[in-house]
């Protein structure tokens, strides 16, 4: 009866850490991959083409407006300037030119830092920032970056949550009262 | 050491306990509370650059320049256009509304044809080809086919009666407006030509009988804008404002002294007036005047009191002002923008001219040459017509084409109004939105928003200036809709009827070269304005004028109908946003209220708040009694406006349609159909 208990209590305790590590190892290698779907740019597009070889600077397609507002994603208006019709080799811009630009619809890029709309981000109140410090350094990069959506929310992995607004907003001075995101 | 039962347990808590040092409850709990923003009926923003296009909106009767603040190219707001003369920064109720009625739940989302008593979505093509079909066999056939516009001011009106012309038929009718009374008194009766104007810019005094143009009358915003210019609330007030009327309107809210005027009773006050000035040595230059001062003096103070309630005191203050004022411009119409007499319209022109502040805007040369003179069809009386068809002494239409109107909702006697269109062989309506004519038609074809449409605006009436304005689409299309006049081109090629266009821009274009103005200029949202005068040659018409001002009064109890541009016009229901504007006096919950002062209640054995029955003209409403002491003794007045049976669950069901108890008569002398200030019965229910 004796040795049996102790068996019993010790294959217990087992059970228990191995139900234990088994769920911490699926929940922190596991459930990341399981949550997010992979997915590319509908056009794959070189910020280093346009950066390094044409010579073009981040304000040149991501600027402010006349009334202080951000154009963040160029619009077809300002890639049809260059790309009006096939001035390259690559597939990737005949079939922008084809599919978007001559069919006049929008390119339904995937916003990797999209906010829902109960936020009012200004970027021109960020604006003394370096773009760097909340987007990816992409000025070099021959390849969009991957995106990857959240399966559940929908929204991208690399989107902004309220707790780092609010740590950057307190690290800078700024208030966290609600209203000053919120409006 | 097997896995029993009692080890699986501890397997399971052990992993749910490790889950909670993962990221998946807290994540998951996040991501599920992220997950919420995302249904569906959730609107979402449309991010883009913010914009404001200039266009003119023809929602209202007259039209507001104004511009249209869009958000990456999605229209969201109207603001008014400062840059334009005419509204000056100013806007109407319902232009402002402009950007949500783009989306209101009426509007019709394609072509539709009637299958029983339901709608079945048709295309363009097989519309065109339905239509085509049918007026192939009346081309040549007078009065087959027929048309009704409830557009005063574009050229559209070119294309359409043009059209008409072209497959023989004369039969082309604008719905009643101050505008059209005073088109039959004017180039009718009187024998003049190009449009009264009403210098109110110039004037130092203004005298409004009726017309209420602070609300109801002509181009609101611009009535208002030059008022206000002239009465700063810091510094000299440089204008007198007068209002005669049964009801202390919007206007008379504002003006300096009201003048209580029964509804009926307007030409005999103009008239009294007249006589004043002529015995004060003014007289006129136009023809007949000998006659007309002979008329004018049957009407003095007594005579006036009499047929206008007007007291002896009252009416010799009024005609001191305007002899003492070196600008005066007297202002005609009625409360509700319709049926009012010629004879007022007429003893309004004469007052004008005896003052010498008539003004005659010249018309505009026409794109369309085969299309009738404007201002001959503006003369004519559609709602004479439709008793004449009614009675049979007019041939009933085959086709009827309905344009920016809604006469079977917005005519007097509706009801029966509306029984006589549907008599038509076929209805036609171009409506915009699903209105009660639109509901009863047997064909929809509509047309675009006035935000999503090419369209312009000649002289609307009330202004002072010759003026041209032009609409240009300023939002993308949101729904399978055609310019009426494009669309009455097409159908005009395909019959062989050549009015010497193919599209509606190209006849814009051709008027715009005509008048001598700048498209660009017009497209960015300008006004072209001519100095030029129309000629004030005429005659006074003072025969007719006598037999009309003759008409024996009205008896009992007598109603007069309110226009308010905040309940929205005949052809536009009251917008969702501007129903929160509806005082609970017009309208509480889905009663209507009619105004009355307290001595009317009594008389009638009502009180506040008391149900009544309203009965004229072959029909009956019903409304509350919502006391007002700015109501004259012995009138009833209520808002038009309401009581839709069409449209959406904001505004269907809704209080009562006045309309239906405007009763009808043919004013002695012109014969022409009026009804401003008819007799109402009023019933405690």
């Amino acid at each position: 009866m004796e040795e049996k208990k102790g068996t019993k209590c010790c294959g217990g305790f087992l059970a228990f850490v191995l139900g234990f590590l088994l769920s911490v190892v699926a929940g922190w290698v596991l459930f990341p991959g399981m949550l997010y779907s992979e997915l590319d740019q509908p056009i794959p597009f070189s910020h280093k083409i346009h950066v390094e070889d044409q010579g073009l600077t981040c304000d040149s397609c991501h600027f402010f407006r006349e009334d202080g507002s951000y154009q963040g994603l160029p619009t077809n208006e300002q890639c049809s300037g260059c790309h009006s019709e096939v001035v390259g080799q690559t597939q990737a811009e005949a079939k922008y030119v084809q599919e978007y630009v001559q069919k006049n619809k929008e390119v339904p890029w995937l916003n990797y830092q999209y906010q829902p709309d109960n936020v009012l981000f200004s970027h021109k109140a960020h604006e003394p920032f370096e773009c760097t410090e909340c987007h990816p350094d992409v000025a070099k990069a021959d390849k969009a970056p991957k995106y990857y959506e959240n399966k559940l929310s929908g929204y991208s992995k690399q989107t902004m949550k309220m707790w780092q607004c609010e740590r950057c907003h307190a690290e800078n001075g700024v208030s966290n009262a609600c209203h000053v995101c919120h409006k | 050491m097997g896995l029993d039962r009692r080890a699986f347990i501890k397997f399971i808590v052990g992993g749910a306990a490790g889950t909670l040092f993962t990221p998946i409850p807290w994540k998951l709990a996040d991501d599920s509370s992220i997950w919420s923003q995302n249904w569906s009926w959730i609107p979402r923003l449309k991010s883009g650059a913010v914009t404001a296009d200039a266009t003119y909106s023809k929602l209202c009767s007259a039209g507001c320049a104004v511009k249209v603040k869009k958000v990456g190219g999605l229209a969201f707001g109207v603001k008014g256009n400062a840059d334009n003369a005419l509204s000056q920064g100013g806007v109407c109720p319902l232009c402002a509304n402009g950007a949500q009625m783009l989306r209101s739940p009426a509007r019709v989302a394609g072509p539709l044809k009637k299958d029983g008593s339901a709608f079945k979505a048709i295309s363009w093509d097989e519309a065109e080809a339905l239509l085509a079909d049918k007026l192939k066999g009346l081309k040549g056939q007078s009065g087959k086919v027929a048309a009704i516009s409830g557009d005063g001011s574009g050229t559209a009106n070119e294309v359409l009666s043009g059209f008409l012309a072209g497959l023989g038929s004369s039969a082309y009718y604008y719905m009643p407006s101050d505008q059209t009374t005073m088109a039959k008194a004017w180039n009718g009766i009187m024998g003049g030509s190009g449009q009264i104007g009403y210098d109110l810019e110039g004037a130092d005094l203004v005298l409004c009988i009726g017309a209420d143009i602070m609300d109801a009358f002509g181009p609101t915003v611009r009535n208002q804008k030059a008022i206000a210019a002239k009465r700063p609330i810091e510094g000299d007030k440089t204008v007198t404002l007068l209002y005669a009327g049964p009801v202390r309107t919007r206007t008379a809210a504002v003006a300096d002294t009201w003048v209580p005027v029964s509804p009926d009773g307007g030409a005999a006050f103009a008239l009294g007036l007249a006589n004043l000035l002529i015995k004060s040595g003014k007289g006129a230059s136009l023809g007949g005047f000998g006659e007309f001062a002979e008329l004018a003096a049957k009407f003095g103070p007594d005579a006036v009191e009499k047929a206008a309630g007007v007291k002896t005191e009252a009416l010799m203050t009024v005609a001191k002002a305007l002899l003492m004022a070196k600008n005066p411009v007297v202002v005609v119409g009625s409360g509700s923008g319709q049926g009012g007499g010629v004879a007022l319209a007429a003893a309004g022109v004469a007052l004008n001219a005896l003052l010498g502040s008539l003004t005659v805007l010249p018309e505009f040369p026409k794109a369309v040459s085969h299309a009738p003179d404007r201002s001959g069809l503006l003369a004519k009386d559609v709602v004479a017509w439709l008793a004449d068809v009614d009675a049979g002494k007019a041939p009933t239409p085959e086709v009827l084409f309905v344009y920016e109107a809604n006469p079977a909702y917005a005519l007097p006697q509706a009801a029966a109004m509306a029984k006589t269109l549907d008599k038509a062989g076929l209805l036609v309506s171009f409506s915009t939105y699903m209105d009660e004519t639109a509901a009863l038609a047997d064909l929809i074809l509509p047309a675009p928003h006035p935000f999503e449409r090419l369209d312009d605006a000649q002289s609307p009436y009330g202004l002072g200036k010759a003026t041209y304005l032009l609409a240009t689409a300023v939002a993308a299309p949101e729904k399978d809709c055609k310019s009426t006049p494009d669309f009455i081109l097409g159908l005009a090629g395909k019959l062989g009827v050549d009015l010497g266009f193919g599209a509606f821009e190209d006849v814009l274009k051709a008027k715009v070269q005509a008048i001598g103005a700048d498209w660009d200029a017009l497209a960015a949202g300008g006004a072209f304005v001519s100095d030029r005068k129309g000629s004030a040659q005429a005659d006074l018409g003072a025969s007719a004028l006598a037999k009309a001002a003759a008409a024996p009064k009205a008896q009992g109890t007598l109603l007069a109908a309110l226009d308010h541009l905040n309940i929205g016009t005949g052809a536009l229901a009251t917008p969702p946003h501007a129903l929160l504007t509806v005082r609970d006096t017009e309208l509480y919950g889905k009663d209507l209220f009619v105004q009355m002062c307290a001595a009317t209640a009594k008389s009638l054995g009502v009180s506040e708040g008391a149900k009544v029955k309203l009965t004229a003209g072959g029909s009956e409403i019903t409304a509350r009694v919502a006391l007002n002491e700015g109501v004259m003794t012995g009138v009833v007045a209520a808002p038009l406006g309401l009581g839709r049976t069409a449209w959406d669950p904001f505004t269907k069901g809704k209080g009562d349609n006045v309309s239906k108890i405007l009763a009808v008569s043919a004013e002695p002398g012109t014969g022409y159909s009026v009804w401003a200030g008819s007799a109402v019965s009023v019933a405690k229910m």
